[in-house]
């Protein structure tokens, strides 16, 4: 127990970091979102209008509806291509550390670099996929993977999964890792097969694993920003704006400081509420 | 099945999951290859090994990127926050893990919040703040905005810390007459090592490849950063692959080199810190 003058002086440089660059903010956030402020001059109180704004136009569900299907195919995909990787690494110990390490490697670039790459991957001409299409006689299957609204989301997503999968996988592995061998080993003599220990035994004690990599890809899905932006930047036809997307476009494209502040605020709302109800749901499946 | 079909099947399923661990490199390869291909034999040949190496790719890139100003300005703008971060949040952990005040438990509580926030929520009054106070386009201005930004997980992950260390340890130095700040820098401080290198490696990954913050609080090319100077090198509009390839692997090559040396305690460093 320390005394109220050393609490106050070791929490102290913290607080102010905190309070001026966090819990301030918030709080001006929060005052913004009923301002029509643009960022300069006086504002005008405006009540509830920008979030009546939100809910009468497409636009603004629209773009929470493609941050929620980006979140849900990143978050499903990325838990499950994980999970199979990290079975077969966790079987095949002559090659699981130079595999973890390379399929880590993306992770460690800048979402700018896997932004460009894949964007000239992606390219309809010169880019490497519709190349090697056209290389291996599939001229059909060619396409402009980022200009059709329909396809661009999930080449989008493709990218983030391929820059993140490594990390699940990691994580995953180092869940398998906790596993004792003799729990593995029982179930091998009572003549498991290798298919019936990974559903039987290894899922359900994975359980902690799952957790993490379940939360942790949902937030870091959820405020996505970067690919969208410099890949597509929100287009075609609006088909990848996510709801960071808007808030930087409001903000920096229209000078909406005000309703930026409101998406933000339903932002907030949004990826607590999830935080909260995937805690909860996650843990008590953990228990059984 | 008979050993030798064993073996074989054995020597199979390995090729097979390294030749797809291979396939998720491509594009690694791929950025590699093309980055010393000159334009117009990309536009000819979209696939294919370089003919002859196109050094003059890196040359330009390298210039006009303003490269090792940039990387400067990563490496300092990085350390800095780490730094910060690591001290701010170990002095303000000592008390929080101590105390059950209800100071203690709103502070936390605060904390936790951070947590989960992203910084899209904050970012609107932050760029009014800064440029009320002078601190767009500023060192300290982004590396106080990255502090605050990680300070939430650097709180969070020492208290765990320092509540696990003996409270008989601490009890014994008290008696002693030692100050809390002696306490704090002579025993505790010690015993972060750990706990405080699993957090740096995430923060500096954080802070070295973000591209957010520094897009909205630089202008001034001279403080770029490497991850905005490879997104102005490159721009968005008519994208040049002559110039994109060089710029992402020049972009990427500090940590890569990084990783190539350090990769198994990166993993596990990273993969140890989630888990916490």
């Amino acid at each position: 127990m320390l005394s109220r003058r050393s609490f106050f002086l070791f929490t102290l440089p913290a607080s102010i970091v905190l309070g001026l660059f966090f819990v301030y903010p918030i709080a001006l956030t929060l005052q913004l979102s009923f301002t029509n402020s643009t960022g300069v001059g006086e504002a005008d109180w405006i009540g509830w209008r920008n979030y009546e704004r939100i809910v009468s136009r497409d636009r603004y569900p629209e773009a929470l509806w493609t941050t929620i299907k980006f979140t849900l195919v990143v978050v499903t995909v990325q838990t499950l291509a994980g999970l199979v990787l990290a079975a077969l690494l966790h079987r095949l110990p002559a090659i699981r550390n130079f595999c973890r390490a390379a399929l880590f490697t993306p992770a460690m670039m800048s979402f700018v670099v896997v932004g460009y790459v894949w964007q000239f991957i992606y390219s309809p001409f010169s880019g490497g996929l519709n190349s090697l299409l056209r290389g291996a006689g599939l001229d059909d299957w060619t396409w402009g993977w980022l200009g059709d609204p329909d396809t661009a989301l999930y080449a989008i997503a493709l990218a983030h999964i391929w820059m993140f999968v490594g990390y699940t996988t990691a994580i995953f592995l180092a869940g398998y890792a906790n596993i004792p061998d003799d729990i593995e080993e029982a179930g091998r003599l009572d003549g498991a097969s290798s298919f019936q220990r990974f559903r039987y035994l290894e899922i359900p004690l994975l359980a902690p694993s799952f957790t993490i990599n379940v939360m942790l890809s949902t937030i870091g899905t959820l405020k996505t920003f970067e690919l969208p932006f410099i890949m597509t930047r929100g287009g075609p036809d609006g088909a990848t704006r996510t709801l960071s997307l808007e808030i930087i476009d409001q903000l920096f494209g229209n000078y909406r400081f005000g309703f930026a502040s409101s998406l933000s605020i339903i932002m907030l709302i949004i990826v607590i509420a999830v935080a909260f109800v995937q805690n909860r749901y996650l843990r008590k499946r953990e228990l059984r | 099945m008979t050993t030798a079909i064993r073996q074989l099947h054995g020597v199979l399923v390995h090729a097979a999951v390294l030749a797809l661990v291979l396939l998720m490199l491509t594009p690694l390869l791929y950025m590699l290859t093309m980055s010393f291909r000159t334009g117009t034999e990309i536009a000819e040949h979209p696939l294919g090994l370089p003919t002859e190496l196109a050094w003059e790719n890196y040359t330009r890139a390298f210039a006009s990127m303003n490269y090792l100003r940039s990387v400067a300005n990563s490496i300092g703008i990085t350390v800095s926050v780490t730094v910060l971060t690591a001290l701010f949040g170990s002095m303000a952990a000592f008390p929080l893990a101590r105390n059950s005040t209800p100071a203690a438990r709103i502070f936390i509580m605060l904390v936790a919040l951070g947590l989960a926030t992203p910084n899209f929520v904050t970012i609107t009054p932050i760029f009014v703040i800064f440029r009320d106070l002078g601190l767009l386009d500023t060192y300290p201005g982004i590396i106080l905005a990255f502090t605050a930004l990680n300070l939430p997980l650097a709180v969070f992950f020492y208290v765990g810390f320092i509540g696990s260390i003996p409270k008989d340890l601490l009890e014994a130095a008290k008696l002693d007459n030692c100050s809390d700040w002696q306490i704090f820098w002579h025993i505790i401080r010690p015993l972060l090592g750990p706990a405080t290198a699993t957090l740096s490696l995430f923060v500096m990954l954080m802070v070295w490849n973000d591209f957010t913050y520094p897009l909205l609080l630089l202008t001034d090319r001279e403080k770029f950063t490497v991850t905005i100077s490879v997104y102005r090198f490159v721009g968005n509009q008519n994208i040049q692959p002559d110039m994109l390839f060089p710029a992402a692997v020049l972009g990427s090559l500090p940590l890569l080199v990084l990783f190539v040396v350090f990769q198994r305690r990166i993993v596990a460093g990273v993969t140890a810190g989630a888990v916490k």
